[in-house]
């Protein structure tokens, strides 16, 4: 299932806002670059993890193999920006980071596309859906928005 | 050997803290030291160990500030330099003095924070820990544009508040409640009133947490010594024995701003059930809840107050946010809270001014905010790091 990728415009040119690619989760970040999120599945309890870890957090197995997520999910807890820490984001004031529950299991933090007023509220769990942001420098980074109705 | 009461602190010192101080932290640390050193009744040449925490290029590192301050120790340690560490120093000034590694242990925090970038800004020393495999320390993930720590202990806030059906508006009673006691902490930077209108009034830093739920950085340096509880008898004041302790607790399910069950990070939702009156800080120190005169913990952000009231017992997951209400955690309440106003009103440095203000009340040396007859005083945080501190009844001093 191919995600949709936009173009993220940014201010300035971004700098020191992503992890350095590994071994460990080179297959991740390159797979956002297909339109495809994947996380590790535990061979043992089934379970899907995020962030990537050697070692299942909820059974201790070592074993695993990556499973593609389908990008759906709901909103499990939410933070809202009012001003800025960071450059990069200065703007998109004030904007919403969710932590999405994943329909696969894991949760995943990412930025809210939707663009909301600064009172407006966010209901946890609302329907959510990944989309990939095309950052200059060539990397993909997942985000999400709120899910199109009737689909 | 039984380790209730092998350990005591002796000594304690501390210049002050400041929203911004002109000195260097190895001047910060030597005021703490002398006046610690003149608190114990020792002298310079008796320390044989040093144990220090946040070193540079905010504060001292071990091995300078030895050769700065002029100490000759036989045994040195310097934790990551994160304030979650503050209560482990002590802890394992008690070990080692136990072990017989050093007989008068100096742990001491002396640092400036004024001279550096915001938290969660790129500025900031600390900032390249946020890109680390996993994450950042607070859950920070800059390409989701989530960095400060606030935003971690936010998103666990917002979490509790909808798990439990609270009104967020709950958690003013925190920093109201640590105002009120800084006003009458001279040494505290906060101390003009403030009110509910001021709280609600307040902006948001990171929604859901607003000005006057984030604590107030300082600079500055307290310093403590430690001895075992024999040599502590010989010293100039009634020592504060270390009843029970119990160390930061870390794994898939803890979160350094959230409780277990919370589902921030790695953590797996489920409803947390915690040891409470059974944790080993109590059956160590051989209390409960129950007995604590007054409860200190590390208040960062506002709501972690409620998860640590929740972890030790005092009540139970979900209730904080109500049981903290009507005075509950103020002086002359059931059981006062960082009664030398916490880091959001004293200011935040990593526990040493709140386990200050223990050895002060249960020495009763805390003026207009003792808490009368204070004989038991529980530190105590979110992620389970614990002691339980006491007066030395066995000794021949007694307070005047």
């Amino acid at each position: 299932m191919t995600l949709p990728i936009i173009d993220r415009v940014f201010p300035i040119d971004p700098e020191d806002l992503l992890p350095a690619i590994t071994p460990d989760n080179q297959q991740f970040w390159d797979a956002l670059g297909r339109g495809e999120a994947i996380a590790q599945n535990c061979d043992g309890c089934k379970r899907t993890r995020y962030p990537i870890v050697p070692v299942c957090p909820y059974c201790g197995g070592t074993a695993w193999n990556w499973k593609t997520l389908s990008g759906k999910g709901t909103v499990f807890s939410w933070v809202r920006y009012v001003r800025s820490y960071l450059p990069e984001f200065e703007d998109l004031m004030p904007y919403v980071v969710l932590s999405v529950q994943l329909e696969e299991g894991a949760r995943m933090f990412g930025r809210l596309l939707d663009k909301l007023d600064r009172d407006a509220p966010i209901s946890i769990g609302a329907p959510v859906e990944m989309v990939i942001e095309r950052w200059p420098d060539g990397r993909h980074v997942p985000a999400f928005r709120f899910a199109t109705k009737g689909k | 050997m039984n380790p209730r009461g092998a350990v005591a602190i002796v000594g304690a010192g501390s210049p002050g803290l400041f929203r911004a101080s002109p000195d260097t932290p190895i001047n910060l640390a030597e005021q703490a030291v002398s006046r610690a050193l003149d608190d114990a009744g020792l002298k310079r040449s008796q320390i044989d160990g040093l144990i220090i925490q946040i070193g540079s290029p905010r504060g001292t590192d071990y091995d300078l500030a030895a050769s700065m301050l002029g100490l000759n120790v036989r045994f040195a340690a310097q934790p990551w330099a994160h304030g979650r560490f503050g209560a482990t120093v002590l802890t394992h000034a008690a070990m080692a003095l136990s072990w017989g590694l050093a007989d008068y242990i100096l742990c001491f925090a002396a640092y400036n924070n004024s001279s550096f970038g915001r938290h969660g800004s790129k500025e900031r020393p600390s900032y390249g820990e946020s890109l680390r495999e996993g994450g950042g320390p607070h859950a920070e993930t800059p390409h989701a544009g989530l960095t400060a720590p606030v935003a971690g202990a936010g998103m666990a806030a917002q979490r509790y508040f909808h798990k439990y059906g609270i009104n967020p508006g709950k958690l003013a009673a925190v920093p109201l409640a640590f105002r009120r006691h800084a006003m009458l902490n001279p040494e505290a930077v906060m101390r003009k009133p403030l009110t509910r209108e001021d709280y609600f009034a307040s902006r948001y830093i990171v929604e859901p947490l607003r000005l006057f739920d984030c604590s107030v950085p300082v600079d500055g340096s307290v310093a403590f010594i430690l001895t075992t509880a024999e040599r502590a008898r010989d010293c100039k004041k009634p020592p504060i024995q270390l009843l029970g302790v119990q160390g930061i607790h870390a794994g898939p399910n803890e979160f350094i701003f959230g409780q277990p069950g919370l589902g921030v990070n790695q953590s797996d939702v489920f409803d947390y059930k915690p040891a409470g009156a059974d944790d080993l800080v109590f059956r160590m120190a051989g209390v409960k809840p129950a007995d604590i005169d007054l409860f200190t913990t590390y208040d960062a952000f506002s709501p972690i107050v409620l998860w640590a009231l929740e972890r030790y017992g005092y009540c139970k997951p979900g209730e904080a946010a109500d049981w903290i209400q009507n005075g509950r955690i103020e002086l002359g309440g059931e059981l006062p809270v960082n009664t030398n106003g916490g880091f959001l009103s004293a200011g935040h440095f990593n526990s040493w001014g709140e386990i200050l203000e223990i050895v002060r009340q249960l020495r009763g040396e805390a003026g207009e905010r003792q808490v009368r007859n204070a004989e038991l005083a529980q530190w105590g945080t979110v992620v389970g790091d614990s002691i339980i501190f006491g007066r030395d009844r066995t000794g021949a001093k007694e307070l005047s």
